[in-house]
């Protein structure tokens, strides 16, 4: 063997080394060629695909108006780009869709998808005139989350709410788009409207004292009352937004609930029980037809036999590959709208079918592995 | 199993992948010119694809890496070789050329991924019709997978026209992608770690997105399987990327009237191991059989938390005096990792040779737990008497997603008071776990059968709670893997993290989920 070196050329022995020394060298370049390889070949496959994709979805477009436009001859349209053929309605590749296409499609909402954050490490503009899917790359930036968002501090603390709940207000109305302020919820009990950050509080007095456990309430309050704290809402300590560490409500009586929900300016109509209310996203649409349902029963006792209801979840759950679903016309017809299931409809198709009742450890069935234990025939 | 005439022996027809709107045909026109030379042709190469993965993902990689050198020498060596999809020869990259030129044979198989080369682009080419096989190949070790068992159930379901499932998405936003923090609602981020871990959960998301439980027709008031359900919907199906606030995850904790968890349900920070407990409990009993989740050997409940979580395990248990045996199975919803003896040992170890012992290992555990007997007392019905004997608990039956626990709190009934410990001690653990060693009948099998048994037992790793911070005032943090990427959930706070960064965390819980279906 005289080698010096592997495959990748870039862990070397020198040429007086010993045998072992060589081998050495080269069985560890070829490793790191081959780590390296894996890297590049699982980005050359996303990038090529989706870039195929786009090919294809573009010249299905060109394809959709042509047959649009003139007479509907659709099946003999016949369209060429630059890196596809479509034909009788199957689209062909020309050429290296590396090469012949530029941008990517998402291949959902047919809009180019953006390929430089807008924001924090290595990001880009994006062109002003283009309008992207709203599948951006991730942001990477200090005190940022992943949509370059930050949080305001979550509120006054008590004492002196009033000239701080006025500041807040004003703050308000000039913070940039990507400060975000927390949001108050709908108390599911007493339907009042609480800030986030007190909501387990909240419920402790509310749900905890008037239902099943008074007592437990009662001592918990008692010990949160107390000078000492002993139950600071800890966990908030380490995630504050900037700039809010001054104002973090870190202890709030259970019994100053009170307080806070007349003054509440987040009260909006309640008519959804999953109850953030305060969104500062204007565009959020509430897709689910299935709230108003909701609500009612939420609110009654009907009770349901509970073998009743494991037969139905037993039927829905036995159906493996979850592409499946939507088909079976069992679907009651209020459901029949909520586009998240058919969102992950697609999307569980594209996973294998799954579920299978656990494995067994020794690959082979469950019967099988039992016969262990009885006495062989 | 009902025998079966395999694939590759059937006469049948192989046909190219029914095309599917936004997607070519075909990798490359020279892959389309090479199919569309005949069905045989296609059979042929289809064929010798298929036998080729097999020789690549089914046996000892020593066959596919070795070819003969221009000596006539066989020779093995550790980087890719390609095979030639039209004869079978192995080449390396130099001889590649001259064989095609020779030939006329243009398509050649990378030896290590089983990804296709085509001379004639110089590039790899990600065929429709191969590259499903191969990712089949891969995930489930066969080509049907069990997509066939299912297309026999439900042939209606396959033949749904994929156009019209796509014109129905465009309404979820692309945004929309399940990537979205949840607000501590005072002392809950112990709550938000879990709820994460459920969210990223492919088992768990596709119960609820595909309508598993309708809060529309259940009658349940304050059901936590609702609002679960309600949490997935506005996850995965709104634009919105500020936190969430699971207000009626909370309410329904604080009205469960689960007895076992009255200690749980206060305002104060909690156990997110309990709380992982609790969860599973409760929607069992919302979704399931209604017996005790955890109850004997027999009980095969099909409920989503059984289906996803429950594993049964085995121990047995030997008398020293007749060595009599006994097994007891049981259901685990997930294994917990005793961390105190181990550390204690190795900071014996280290005081006696000094040194620098490694860090623990999520191995060194499971060997601990479930490879290593101990003794124990035990009352033996042949000897009729108690006697000395060796108790062995391995696993009967893995689950889907394997949840695992390391013991880092510790709490000791001292004179005064419940004393409690964090051991704070770094476990590493991998990105890729293989469970086989730790089952019920480990049999080092050889050849195929081996490979197909270790990659039934093979895990991903999908998502890492940790404790950071002392036990009465620290937080808790999640990682969750979406595709290949980590994130970094920090009560509403989301951020992007890297791989080591996951893999440097002391971590309290692990998800790991079954390779077959990552
Ligand atoms: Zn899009
Ligand atoms: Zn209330
Ligand atoms: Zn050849
Ligand atoms: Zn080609
Ligand atoms: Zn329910
Ligand atoms: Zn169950
Ligand atoms: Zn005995």
């Amino acid at each position: 063997m005289d080698a010096t070196s592997g495959k990748a050329g870039i862990i070397r022995a020198s040429d007086d080394d010993g045998t072992m020394t060589k081998l050495s060298a080269a069985v560890l370049d070829d490793l790191l060629y081959n780590i390296i390889s894996d890297l590049v070949l699982q980005t050359h496959r996303e990038e090529k695909i989706a870039k195929a994709n786009t090919a294809a979805i573009r010249v299905e477009k060109l394809a959709s108006e042509a047959s649009e436009s003139g007479t509907d001859l659709a099946p003999d349209v016949r369209i060429e780009t630059d890196a596809a053929i479509f034909d009788d309605g199957k689209v062909y590749l020309k050429g290296n869709p590396l090469k012949t296409t530029k941008e990517i499609l998402c291949p959902k909402c047919h809009l180019p998808r953006l390929f430089h954050p807008t924001d924090g490490k290595g990001a880009r503009k994006p062109d002003p005139t283009i309008l992207y899917c709203k599948k951006h790359p991730y942001i990477d930036k200090p005190n940022c989350d992943i949509y370059g968002q930050m949080w305001q501090g979550p509120g006054p603390g008590r004492g002196k709410k009033k000239k701080d709940m006025e500041k807040k207000e004003e703050s308000a109305a000039d913070r940039p788009a990507n400060v975000l302020s927390f949001p108050s919820a709908t108390c599911s009990k007493c339907k009042r409207c609480i800030l986030v950050t007190r909501l387990n509080n909240h419920m402790g007095s509310c749900i905890g004292n008037s239902g099943r456990n008074a007592s437990r309430a009662a001592a918990q309050k008692m010990g949160n009352g107390n000078s000492g704290e002993p139950t600071p809402p800890s966990s908030q300590k380490v995630t504050p937004a900037p700039g809010s560490r001054a104002t973090s409500p870190r202890k709030r009586d259970v019994s100053e609930e009170g307080e806070d929900e007349s003054e509440s300016s987040h009260k909006k109509k309640k008519h959804k029980s999953s109850s953030v209310t305060s969104n500062p996203n204007p565009k959020k649409v509430i897709l689910k037809t299935k709230n108003s349902f909701k609500k009612e029963s939420n609110g009654s006792t009907l009770p349901k036999s509970s073998s009743n209801l494991s037969q139905e979840q037993k039927a829905e759950y036995d159906i493996p590959d979850l592409g499946s679903v939507e088909v079976p016309p069992k679907k009651s017809t209020n459901k029949a709208s909520s586009p998240a299931k058919k969102l992950k409809a697609v999307k569980a198709a594209q996973l294998p079918a799954t579920l299978k009742n656990g494995r067994d450890a020794d690959g082979e069935s469950e019967s099988s592995g039992g016969t262990l234990s009885s006495p062989p025939q | 199993m009902a025998a079966r005439p395999a694939t590759p022996a059937s006469p049948k027809n192989v046909k190219v992948k029914e095309p599917a709107p936004g997607s070519p045909l075909f990798g490359c026109e020279h892959v389309q010119r090479l199919f569309n030379q005949g069905q045989e042709i296609m059979n042929h190469s289809i064929g010798h694809y298929k036998m080729i993965l097999r020789g690549i993902f089914d046996s000892t990689p020593v066959v596919p890496q070795t070819f003969t050198n221009s000596q006539g020498q066989p020779t093995t060596c550790l980087t890719s070789t390609n095979l030639c999809l039209q004869c079978p020869t192995n080449l390396t990259d130099e001889e590649r050329l001259k064989h095609g030129n020779k030939t006329s044979h243009r398509f050649y198989i990378d030896s290590r991924s089983g990804s296709l080369y085509c001379q004639v682009c110089d590039d790899i080419v990600w065929d429709p019709t191969l590259e499903e096989l191969r990712v089949r190949k891969i995930g489930t070790g066969s080509f049907s997978g069990r997509k066939r068992k299912h297309d026999e159930l439900f042939p209606d379901a396959m033949k749904e026209d994929p156009r019209y499932i796509a014109t129905n998405t465009t309404l979820a936003s692309c945004r929309a992608n399940g990537l979205r923090g949840i607000y501590n609602a005072g002392a809950t981020c112990y709550q938000n770690v879990v709820l994460q871990s459920f969210l990223h959960n492919p088992l768990l998301r596709n119960f609820y997105l595909s309508d598993g439980h309708q809060s529309s027709e259940c009658g349940v008031s304050y059901c936590l399987s609702c609002a679960i359900d309600d949490m997935f919907q506005d996850f995965y199906a709104l634009e919105n990327t500020n936190g969430y606030t699971a207000a009626n995850i909370l309410s329904g904790f604080w009205i469960s009237e689960n007895k076992a968890f009255e200690n749980l349900v206060t305002t104060r920070e909690q156990d997110a191991h309990e709380f992982f407990q609790f969860l599973a409990e409760e929607l069992h009993e919302r979704n399931g059989d209604g017996k005790k989740p955890e109850s004997g050997s027999e009980h095969t409940c099909n409920c989503v938390m059984h289906q996803t979580f429950y594993g049964k395990m085995q121990t047995d248990t030997t008398c020293q005096n007749c060595s009599g045996t006994t097994h007891a199975v049981q259901s685990f919803l997930d294994l917990s990792l005793g961390l105190e003896s181990l550390v204690q040992k190795r900071k014996k170890a280290v005081k006696e040779k000094g040194g620098n012992a490694p860090p623990l290992t999520l191995i060194d555990c499971l060997d601990e737990e479930y490879i290593k007997s101990d003794k124990c007392d035990y009352r033996c019905h042949k000897c009729d008497s108690i006697q000395q004997a060796r108790r062995l608990t391995s696993i009967k039956r893995l689950p889907n997603v394997l949840s695992i626990q390391f013991k880092r709190f510790e709490y000791k009934q001292g004179r005064h008071d419940r004393a409690a410990s964090k051991i704070d001690d770094p476990v590493s653990f991998p990105l890729q776990l293989n469970m086989l060693p730790y089952t019920h009948r480990v049999r080092a099998k050889e050849g195929r059968e081996g490979r197909e048994l270790e990659r039934s037992c093979t895990y991903d790793l999908l998502s890492v709670v940790v404790h950071v911070g002392e036990i009465e005032t620290g937080h808790y943090v999640s990682y969750c893997r979406v595709g290949d990427q980590w994130f970094r959930f920090n009560d509403h706070n989301v951020r992007l993290a890297t791989v080591s960064e996951v893999l440097g965390a002391k971590a309290y819980l692990l998800f790991y989920i079954i390779r077959s279906l990552a």
